[in-house]
C-alpha cells in the first residue's frame, strides 16, 4: 500500500456508494490501477454487497406484504363510511353463513315475526284499560259509591236515594 | 332501491293499526238497560256478560233487559236517548288516546241533571250505571264499548 493509499481508502466506500465528488472521483480512479490492496477493499466491498443484496431480494420477491393492504384496506373503509342499509347489506354478504340469497327469505322472516307479534301487541295495548275507568261523578241529587274490581274488570257507579232530596222531590 | 321500498312499504303497513285508533275517529258504544231484581231467577242472554260481572259485587236474582241500543259517538256531539224510568242518557266523546275513549255520561229527569260522569272505555270494557232502588227492583244502565 502507497502513502497516499490512506487518504485515498476513506475515499473508498463513498466511490463504492457512488456519493464522490467528480474531484474525488478521478482521484480514486487514478490511484486503484496503481493499488492492488486498494483494488482488492474495493473487490471486497463489492462481494459483500452481492452476499447480503441477493437474499435480500429475494425474501422481499416472496413477501406479500398483507400487512400493507391490511391498512390500505382499513384506511380505504375508513373514508367510505357505508348508510346503515348498505351496513346490512355487507354485514349479511360477508358473514361466511349468511350469503347474498338468504337477504330475501332473512326480510320475509322478518315480516312474518312482525306479522305474528303485531296481532299480540296490539291485542295487548287495545285490552289496557288505564288505572281508573271513572274520572270524576257528580250528582246533586244522590249520594254516589264507585265500585272499581280489576278481576273481573267491573266497574259500576251506585246512586243512592237521598232521603231529603226524595222527600222533597215527592 | 325497489326492495328498500317494499320493505317500508311492509313495514308502514303493519305497523298502521297502531297508529290508526290515534285519528279521533267514531266511537260505538253499547246501551244496555235492565232491571235488576230478587224476584224470580234467571236472565236474559244478551245480558251473560254483565250478569258474570255484576254477580261479583250484587246478589240480585233476576236480570231483565228493557232496552239495546248501539249508539256512534262523534268527537264533542252529545248523543241523547230515553232510558226508563223517564230519564235521558247524554253521551258525549269527550276524547280519544289510542284505543281509550273518554265519554261524558249525564242522566237527566225531566231537565233536571241527576249524574255527571266522565268515564274512559277501551273496547271490551263497561260501566254500569245502577240505583236507587226503586219498589221490587233497581235500573241498571250498562255502557260498553265491543271489542
Amino acid at each position: 500500500m502507497k502513502r497516499e493509499c490512506s487518504s485515498i481508502s476513506r475515499l473508498l466506500e463513498k466511490y463504492f456508494d457512488q456519493e464522490v465528488t467528480p474531484e474525488e472521483r478521478s482521484l480514486v480512479e487514478g490511484h486503484l490501477p496503481d493499488c492492488s490492496a486498494c483494488r482488492m477493499a474495493l473487490d471486497t466491498m463489492q462481494n459483500l454487497r452481492i452476499l447480503i443484496k441477493n437474499p435480500v431480494e429475494e425474501a422481499v420477491e416472496k413477501e406479500t406484504f398483507p400487512w400493507v393492504w391490511e391498512k390500505i384496506e382499513k384506511g380505504i373503509q375508513r373514508k367510505e363510511r357505508p348508510g346503515l342499509w348498505n351496513f346490512l347489506k355487507s354485514w349479511l354478504d360477508v358473514t361466511p353463513l349468511l350469503k347474498r340469497k338468504i337477504l330475501i327469505p332473512a326480510v320475509a322472516a322478518v315480516v312474518i315475526v312482525i306479522l305474528i307479534t303485531a296481532p299480540l301487541l296490539y291485542k295487548k295495548m287495545s285490552s289496557y284499560p288505564g288505572p281508573s275507568v271513572v274520572e270524576y261523578v257528580e250528582s246533586e241529587t244522590y249520594n254516589v259509591m264507585v265500585y272499581e274490581l280489576e278481576t273481573p274488570q267491573v266497574t259500576v257507579i251506585w246512586l243512592f236515594e237521598d232521603p231529603e232530596e226524595e222527600s222533597s222531590t215527592s | 332501491m325497489r326492495r328498500k321500498t317494499s320493505f317500508f312499504v311492509i313495514l308502514i303497513l303493519l305497523l298502521s293499526p297502531f297508529f290508526g285508533d290515534v285519528a279521533f275517529a267514531q266511537v260505538q258504544v253499547r246501551v244496555r238497560v235492565m232491571e235488576a231484581s230478587n224476584v224470580g231467577s234467571g236472565f236474559d242472554s244478551s245480558l251473560r256478560d254483565l250478569h258474570d260481572q255484576l254477580g261479583s259485587l250484587f246478589s240480585f236474582s233476576s236480570y231483565r233487559l228493557l232496552k239495546d241500543e248501539n249508539v256512534s259517538l262523534s268527537s264533542n256531539q252529545p248523543v241523547s236517548l230515553s232510558i226508563p224510568p223517564e230519564r235521558s242518557l247524554e253521551l258525549t266523546l269527550i276524547n280519544q288516546h289510542r284505543v281509550t275513549a273518554e265519554i261524558r255520561v249525564r242522566i237527566t229527569r225531566q231537565g233536571r241533571e241527576l249524574l255527571t260522569t266522565l268515564v274512559r272505555l277501551a273496547p271490551g270494557r263497561s260501566v254500569s250505571i245502577g240505583g236507587p232502588k226503586r219498589g221490587e227492583g233497581t235500573i241498571i244502565t250498562a255502557l260498553s264499548r265491543p271489542q
